[in-house]
């Protein structure tokens, strides 16, 4: 039997500790499955956990090479990712990033498993454009997720005739919103977009809700709140009054309705004790492919491992999961999903096969950034 | 004058590579290029095949190795200037080597050896920049333009001050006021003026005179 060592790495701790439990036990129920089926093949996992803390990533990522370790599964966020891919790529080893980001990237030591824009936000984009909704508010965690997120959604709306009624940004893990809530029931959009993570967007629902409801608002109805990364956990951390009519454009949810979604869940639920989400679900998929492709490679060296894992095809919770050669991207299965009370998702839609990744959106958009309008108001 | 929209997607776009072919299949900067949706081609080695090459600033893009023995054609690429943008290929940080590149038009640079993660940056300024180097150039030759027909301006004013007996401002105001129903600039507007008046009919005296008479 052949022991390999793999880090995870994963923030189970801190300001979005809630998703980054949820991603480190999907990558451990995927272990226990890839031991169990390949009885020549051990994984062998170590944990770190850096708490949400950008400085402490590195240094712990370090630790993990030092032991010997090649292959890291981790990060969430896209700055915690970009501070740890020169020591990856210094020490040739391979970081799997299972999250959805917001793309402009393809590291030659990094392998995607999350959604990239073309598989999340655009067809989010799609959904309330044919739902009629023009005007949307824009609120977000302050870096590059939201940044990038709203440029693309700026860029995809205005070109369609819509407006972004305005834009708010708030330090991760802030919880001050009393004034963004004002903002955006001052503005009345058709809809908000919310790019705030963790504890930020779970106070950010209750208070919305609270608001709208003061003012006898049907928020779910008037102006429900989209996003491309609320997820079933999450909607535990929100007041239960305000759980559901929440918007989620993701390539994964626990109501899907198949045999292999049904036995993930059930082994996630017996090791977690919670539901299964979409970074659970992107993180075991990081650990399975991972561990099909060691198997193949018959041991740890990255090129090989890359290049074994470029041809496999995995029956994935979400449906066929392969990746794209030239990105390292996966192929996944783009849905819209609204949230219930109970803390699920109602599928509202999804793609009829996987969607290619388009990490540069080079097939998604076009050449030229949107022309701006210079005119203004004059007396 | 509008706003450049900057390029942001650069798919169908083509990279003439003006280096050695690398040994081996897996280039970084070949397969990071495909990448971004852009074709690939191996630059002509000789100078008559360069002079033929259809270039075209929409479409084409050079990467230029500026290492010396890298890129034999490099002072023939200097003197033609191609009508496209360049980035270039840098492996020694060296002023001579960097100053070749600066005269062949570079306007990014991607150091050696080549990281893909890189090539979008590179392609984002070299691209753009160039663009907007195109168009301050095409301001400036205009604001030139204009400028050399500021003497055909001064003596359209002159020329209405005398005919029409107005101050200059209003001479100005009434030629401005022309030009725009001509739709021309007001430069041209005055040049055509001119150029329509018998040489008798310039003024005949200075315009602070003039001014001094309507005083």
């Amino acid at each position: 039997m052949r022991n390999i060592a793999i880090g995870l790495l994963f923030s189970t701790s801190g300001p979005y500790g809630v998703v980054g439990q949820a991603m480190h036990n999907g990558a451990l129920v995927a272990a226990e499955e890839v031991n169990r089926s390949n009885p020549a093949l051990r994984l062998q996992v170590v944990h770190a956990d850096p708490g949400g803390d950008l400085q402490r990533y590195e240094p712990l990522c370090r630790d993990l090479l030092d032991r010997g370790i090649r292959h890291v599964v981790g990060c969430y966020t896209s700055s915690s990712r970009k501070e740890l891919i020169p020591l990856i790529e210094h020490r040739d080893a391979l970081l799997w990033y299972p999250s959805h980001y917001e793309g402009f990237e393809s590291a030659p030591n990094v392998i995607y498993t999350g959604a990239a824009p073309n598989q999340h936000i655009i067809p989010l984009i799609e959904h309330v454009l044919r739902q009629r909704r023009r005007r949307i508010f824009c609120i977000g965690s302050n870096y590059i997720w939201a940044w990038e997120n709203n440029r693309i959604l700026r860029e995809v709306l205005v070109a369609q005739g819509g407006t972004v009624a305005g834009e708010r940004y708030l330090p991760v893990g802030d919880i001050g919103l009393g004034q963004v809530v004002d903002a955006i029931l001052d503005a009345a959009p058709d809809c908000v977009f919310s790019t705030l993570i963790g504890t930020s967007a779970y106070r950010f629902f209750s208070m919305f809700r609270a608001a709208c409801t003061k003012r006898g608002i049907d928020q779910a109805t008037a102006m429900p709140v989209l996003s491309c990364s609320l997820s079933e956990p999450e909607l535990l951390q929100i007041e239960p009054g305000a759980r559901d009519g929440h918007i989620s454009s993701s390539v994964y949810f626990s109501s899907i309705v198949s045999a292999e979604n049904r036995r993930f869940v059930d082994a996630y639920t017996r090791h977690a004790h919670g539901d299964a989400s979409a970074d659970a679900e992107a993180s075991y998929v990081a650990v399975r492919l991972l561990g099909l492709a060691l198997a193949e490679a018959g041991g740890d060296d990255i090129a090989a491992v890359s290049r074994s894992a470029a041809g496999q095809v995995l029956r994935a919770p979400q449906g066929l999961v392969r990746l794209d050669p030239q990105t390292m991207h996966a192929w996944l299965t783009p849905r819209i999903g609204r949230s219930t009370a109970e803390g699920r998702f109602d599928i509202l839609a999804e793609a009829a096969a996987p969607v290619q990744p388009d990490p540069y959106l080079v097939r998604s958009m076009p050449k030229l950034e949107p022309a701006q309008a210079h005119l203004r108001l004059v007396s | 004058m509008s706003r450049l929209r900057l390029i942001q997607n650069f798919s169908g776009l083509r990279a003439m590579l003006f280096r050695p072919t690398p040994d081996s299949a897996s280039d970084p900067l070949q397969h990071g290029l495909a990448r971004l949706g852009v074709t690939v081609e191996h630059a002509p080695e000789q100078p008559d095949a360069l002079a033929e090459l259809s270039l075209c600033a929409d479409r084409d893009v050079l990467i230029v190795d500026g290492d010396p023995g890298a890129c034999a054609i490099l002072p023939l690429l200097i003197e033609l200037k191609p009508p496209v943008p360049v980035i270039g290929l840098i492996g020694m940080e060296t002023p001579s080597r960097l100053r070749l590149l600066m005269e062949a038009g570079a306007t990014a640079m991607l150091r050696k050896p080549v990281q893909s993660g890189a090539l979008y940056t590179s392609l984002y300024l070299g691209i753009n920049g160039y663009r907007q180097r195109q168009l301050a150039e095409a301001r400036i030759a205009e604001h030139e333009r204009r400028r050399r027909g500021r003497r055909g301006l001064v003596k359209a004013i002159l020329h209405v001050m005398q005919r029409d007996g107005l101050d200059d401002d209003t001479a100005f105001e009434t030629l401005r006021r022309d030009a725009m129903r001509a739709r021309l600039g007001i430069e041209d507007y005055c040049d055509n003026l001119m150029q329509t008046l018998p040489r008798q009919c310039a003024p005949a005296r200075a315009p602070f005179k003039q001014e001094r008479d309507h005083g």
